[in-house]
């Protein structure tokens, strides 16, 4: 495993987070819960995004981990 | 009807004095029969008396019974209408609670004036599971004849505030599936509809004929219990996965951290790490 693969799995992870958290956010009918989790919601997209960055560093530093 | 057999006119008769006393019974409220006050249980059995008589004798015409039932009825009514507006009054109908352990201390002559022996008060410490009177803190013998009882704080079970514990809001339930008919009601009580309850089932891999009871909590999650109890339905997992999935990328992260050589990288993944904890310390509760 390299580490442009495991940032890539994390990436993914992240995203499959954020996915998760929205759809509990918009289950739940509890007004608490609901901020809570959109709150964590907005985190991910901020990780998301730097993730994302570094991601693409890594490809232009090591052309030859791009998949 | 005097043409009518007696035997008939006593099955007419009781028939509708049954009839009478169910609503009577009905209008004088939703009190336990062990609940009742002094007045609710003379004219219990008052009414109960004007029945019997009026079913069995013929020569009284039926409304004196109506009549009769009618008054008695009325008493408890008035007696708890002067209730609801007087404190005195209350006190003396209903009975005043009397301090039997105070400060720790069995107060003898209030047990003596009550007729409380020891035996009794044990007896009733013993239904609340308290064994030992030295854990009592304070206790009142109720009007009703029971016994409520403050135990000393490091004898009570510990609350979530004793702990520290944060927890989240709990809300209660909704039954959404009896008898594999789906209630649409409580759905909407959630804004959910039933073509998100078929979807939920599909996920779980049951069909609705096979529910016995589905409910849904606060969260939107369905549990069900199926007539097949041999078949094994999947518990919710979905909120336990999230929340190992934020703890796996959190890990992930800081070994990212650890890893790499460029300063930049290394600062850039242990403020997403600390973003991460601060998302899993905001949600982790919810999730539990």
């Amino acid at each position: 495993m390299t580490v442009g693969s495991d940032v890539r799995t994390c990436l993914a992870n992240i995203k499959n987070i954020e996915a998760t958290l929205e759809t509990l956010s918009m289950q739940t009918n509890d007004h608490e819960t609901k901020k809570a989790l959109n709150s964590a919601h907005d985190m991910m997209i901020q990780i998301k995004s730097d993730l994302t960055e570094q991601l693409h560093k890594l490809i232009n530093e090591e052309p030859q981990y791009k998949q | 009807m005097p043409e009518l057999p007696d035997w008939i006119m006593i099955i007419v008769r009781s028939l509708i004095l049954l009839i009478g006393l169910f609503f009577i019974t009905k209008w004088l409220g939703k009190k336990q029969i062990s609940e009742l006050n002094t007045f609710d249980y003379i004219s219990g059995i008052v009414l109960g008396g004007i029945v019997a008589i009026h079913s069995s004798t013929l020569q009284f015409p039926l409304y004196y019974a109506l009549f009769a039932m009618l008054i008695w009825f009325s008493i408890p009514q008035l007696i708890k209408f002067i209730s609801l507006k007087s404190k005195t009054f209350r006190d003396y109908t209903q009975g005043k609670s009397t301090v039997i352990i105070q400060n720790g201390k069995i107060m003898e002559d209030n047990l003596k004036k009550e007729g409380y022996s020891t035996d009794d008060l044990l007896h009733q410490l013993r239904r609340k599971d308290i064994f030992n009177v030295a854990d009592v803190e304070f206790a009142i013998l109720e009007p009703s004849g029971s016994v409520s009882v403050l135990p000393k704080k490091d004898h009570q079970p510990p609350t979530a505030k004793d702990l520290g514990l944060q927890l989240a809001p709990h809300k209660e339930p909704q039954t959404v599936i009896m008898d594999g008919k789906v209630l649409l009601e409580p759905l909407a009580n959630l804004s959910l509809n039933p073509t998100w309850l078929e979807t939920e089932l599909e996920k779980l891999n049951v069909s609705l004929e096979n529910v016995f009871l589905g409910q849904v909590d606060h969260n939107g999650q369905l549990t069900v219990d199926l007539y097949d109890d041999q078949l094994a339905v999947p518990s919710p997992t979905e909120m336990p996965l999230l929340l190992a999935t934020m703890k796996k990328c959190q890990a992930d992260l800081e070994l990212f951290a650890l890893s790499t050589k460029n300063e930049q990288s290394k600062q850039m993944y242990e403020k997403n790490s600390q973003r991460m904890q601060e998302a899993i310390k905001r949600v982790e509760r919810y999730l539990k």
